[in-house]
Parts: C-alpha cells; sequence; structure tokens
C-alpha cells in the first residue's frame, strides 16, 4: 500500500501530526516508489516556484518610495493614543480628560448640521454596473477595515466637501451611502462623513449594510430595491428590515 | 520564505513613545511582508500601481489595529487576509476578470546567462507551466500562490475562508497537475514502461 499524494504533501510541508509523519517517513525509508513520487512532487514545487519567483519579482518597484509613503501617512494619522492606565499617568489623565471634554463639545458645536445622512446634494449616492455574483463573491468587511477601503485622498475631499476641518480620528467613517458590497460606486458622489458619536452613526449603518447584502445574497431582496432603499433613507430601511424605531 | 515573525514586537511603552514604537514596529513588517503581499496581490490580477495603494492600505489598517490594542497573533497571516479582501473589492471595482496569474506570467524573462537552448528549453517549460496554473480553479491558484508565499495551510485558509482540509486538498490537485506537466518534460512515462 502506497502513500497519497496528500501524505507526501503534508508531509514535505510539515503539516502532519507527530505519529502520522512517523508513519510516513517509516515508509519512504522503505519504498522507492514512494520516494520517487515525492520527488516529482517536489520538482513540480521547484519548477512552480522558480517561475513565480522570477516573473513577479521582476516586476516589484523600488521599497524606498513606498516604505517613506506609509511612514508619512502614518505621522499624518497619528492622533491621541488609546488611553494607557497608567496609576502614575492618572492625575495626568484626569486633565487630559477635562481637556477633551472641552474641544469635544467645541469640536461638536462646529459640526455642520447633522450628518446621520448625507446631503443629498453633495452624496446622492452612484452604483456602478454588476451582477448578484460580483456582490455576494464579496466578504462582508470587519469593522476595523470599513473606513480604510477608501483611500486617504479621497477621505479628504468628503471632509472637504462636508466643510470638516480637522477631523478628529475615530470620529467619523468616511462611509458609502451604497456600499460596495451592494454595489455602490467608488465615487464621492457616494460617500459621506458618518459620526459616530450619534444615535444613527456609522455602526449601526454597518449593520444595515451587513443585513441587506445577506438578504440580496439569499435571494430575498433584489439589488435594485436595497441599493434605492439605502441611497433614500437608509434609517427608515434599518427601521423596515430591524422592525424597530431604534437601534438595536 | 518562512513568515515567521522576525521583528520584535512592543510590548510595553511609556504615552511618549508608544507611537514611534508602533511606527516601528509596523514599519518593520512592511520591510518584511511588502514584496510577499505585492506578489500575491500580482497573482491576483491587480495592477502594481493599485497592489502598492493596497499594500499602503494593509499597513494603515495594521497601524490603527496595534493602536487599537488588538491581537497581535499572527500579524502577517492578518496582513495577507486583509490584502486579500481588499483585492476582491478592487476586482469588483475594475471590473477585472479573475485568474489573471497567467497574464502575470505571459511576460517571459529568461535567464540572461543560460545559452539559447537552454534559453529556449526553459520557455516552453514555463509556458507548459503556464498552461496548467490556467486552468486551475482560482481559488487552487491562491492557496498556490500563498503557499509560495510561506504561509502555513490554515494561515492559508483563515486568508480564505475555507477549511483546513480545503487547503489540503487544494494543493494536492494543484502539485499532481504541475507533476503530470513535469512528467511529460521528463518522459517519465517512457522511463516506467521500459523498466517493466
Amino acid at each position: 500500500m502506497h502513500l497519497t499524494d496528500q501524505d507526501l504533501i503534508l508531509s514535505a510541508d510539515g503539516e502532519l501530526d507527530a505519529r502520522r509523519a512517523a508513519e510516513v517517513r517509516s515508509h519512504l525509508d522503505a519504498c522507492w516508489s514512494c520516494r520517487t513520487r515525492q520527488a516529482e512532487l517536489q520538482q513540480a514545487v521547484t519548477d512552480f516556484m522558480r517561475a513565480y519567483r522570477s516573473e513577479l519579482d521582476y516586476r516589484l518597484p523600488p521599497h524606498a518610495g513606498p516604505r517613506a509613503l506609509l511612514k508619512a501617512q502614518m505621522d499624518q494619522r497619528a492622533g491621541p493614543a488609546p488611553a494607557v492606565p497608567y496609576r502614575t499617568a492618572f492625575a495626568g489623565a484626569l486633565i487630559a480628560a477635562s481637556i477633551t471634554a472641552i474641544v469635544f463639545s467645541i469640536s461638536l458645536m462646529r459640526m455642520p448640521g447633522d450628518l446621520s445622512k448625507p446631503k443629498n446634494t453633495l452624496t446622492p449616492g452612484e452604483t456602478r454596473a454588476v451582477t448578484i455574483d460580483d456582490v455576494c463573491r464579496l466578504q462582508k468587511p470587519r469593522d476595523e477595515d470599513r473606513s480604510l477601503y477608501v483611500p486617504v485622498s479621497l477621505r479628504q475631499k468628503v471632509f472637504s466637501e462636508y466643510g470638516i476641518r480637522d477631523a478628529r480620528p475615530n470620529a467619523y467613517e468616511v462611509d458609502y451611502l451604497i456600499t460596495p458590497e451592494l454595489g455602490g460606486a467608488d465615487s464621492i458622489r457616494n460617500l459621506w462623513p458618518e459620526p459616530y458619536s450619534i444615535m444613527w452613526n456609522a455602526r449601526v449603518k454597518d449593520e444595515l449594510e451587513d443585513r441587506l447584502h445577506d438578504l440580496v445574497c439569499e435571494g430575498k431582496l433584489d439589488l435594485t430595491t436595497a441599493q434605492r432603499e439605502i441611497s433614500t433613507d437608509w434609517i427608515a430601511a434599518y427601521k423596515k428590515y430591524f422592525h424597530t424605531d431604534r437601534p438595536l | 520564505m518562512d513568515l515567521e515573525l522576525s521583528v520584535p514586537l512592543v510590548t510595553t511603552a511609556t504615552t511618549g513613545t508608544r507611537h514611534s514604537r508602533l511606527e516601528e514596529e509596523v514599519v518593520a513588517l512592511f520591510d518584511q511582508l511588502r514584496g510577499p503581499l505585492l506578489r500575491y496581490l500580482l497573482s491576483f490580477s491587480i495592477d502594481i500601481a493599485d497592489a502598492e495603494e493596497i499594500v499602503q492600505e494593509v499597513f494603515l489598517a495594521l497601524f490603527q489595529h496595534l493602536r487599537n490594542g488588538k491581537s497581535r497573533s499572527n500579524l502577517p497571516a492578518w496582513t495577507f487576509a486583509v490584502a486579500h479582501n481588499l483585492a476582491l473589492k478592487n476586482r469588483v471595482r475594475t471590473q477585472r476578470q479573475p485568474a489573471a496569474l497567467p497574464d502575470t506570467f505571459a511576460d517571459f524573462h529568461p535567464d540572461r546567462s543560460a545559452d539559447p537552448e537552454e534559453q529556449a528549453a526553459g520557455l516552453q517549460r514555463q509556458q507548459r507551466l503556464l498552461a496548467v496554473v490556467r486552468a486551475l480553479p482560482e481559488q487552487d491558484q491562491c492557496c498556490l500562490s500563498l503557499r509560495a508565499e510561506g504561509l502555513r495551510y490554515r494561515d492559508i485558509a483563515t486568508v480564505l475562508g475555507i477549511s483546513l482540509g480545503s487547503v489540503a486538498a487544494s494543493l494536492e490537485r494543484s502539485l499532481a497537475r504541475l507533476a503530470r506537466a513535469d512528467d511529460t518534460r521528463h518522459g517519465s512515462n517512457q522511463r516506467r514502461s521500459a523498466c517493466t
């Protein structure tokens, strides 16, 4: 009885448990046929790796520029770090909290109107040509990844259009009115700065987006209706699909 | 490439230095993983400009992830998972067709040190390989590329959202096909029949 290809590959990749690995080694010691097959599979790996690396490495641009860009962007994003619960810093933290509260109050006073919904003139919503299969192939994003889908330059343009200067980090999600997971376009006409600090906020809308995506992919709602409802009045859509008048 | 984390992790820091140490940590990971991530994205039919932008977004996401005090477990696999999701989104946005790994290989760059005969043989070998890779389902191509970048099976399973068994089966399928292409090259069928 010879080893399977899978046993040989798992063995070479170090993915077998200790007992099975010992059995495979013992068999290979005795069996020229399986050793030959293992060599053939190893040759396939070698050939693939040679082609993969030689061709793709050739296309990689120099490293220094992108490295510097990353550092600059991290500096740009450097805002107040999450609080560190050191006892020695407690008094300082109290003072910092007071200052933060004052600054936050001022920033709320400056907030340009209610942004739980976008301004229709700036963000009417825009879609791209997609099929149901296209949108259902997309995995739902994790919460921390959502706003990162929008390039930095586009985010800045959105803030500028809405007249928001010095937006605090993590205060807004530059959100798609029609989410890409429902065929929304990467267009400034489909983006607005949605605050996290109000009742109908970005996280609540994220829940609606996930619910509509599920309904569309389960065939219970057609894509055009989902796009229309979320772009016309997403809060009304939330109330309709979650059967509630308040965020859950 | 061994994807074991080869940069020191920041475990404690004062408030004043925390940001710069996080930056250093992210840049060290960028130095280690930019090449592998770019190769994976290129093999995924993303063009180089978009791939660079995605890699930037991945590491900014990582920066935010670490600033928020979230899990430091297996950060290399985490970056591949984020890159994979951004690549899917990019593909839908640009309406690109899947399975562009073969296109990537279309511009063959022969070994300049080899003689013309060896170059021609190398070209033939790569074209045969190209045909085999082109015929693989997209998920198999992803498994192959991620394994080529040094990810363990459990990490590949996480990145692609499939089971460990599916990863093993996928790699078995792909390597068996590549080995068959290799058999043709070596004429091993003839060798076997000659031994009987």
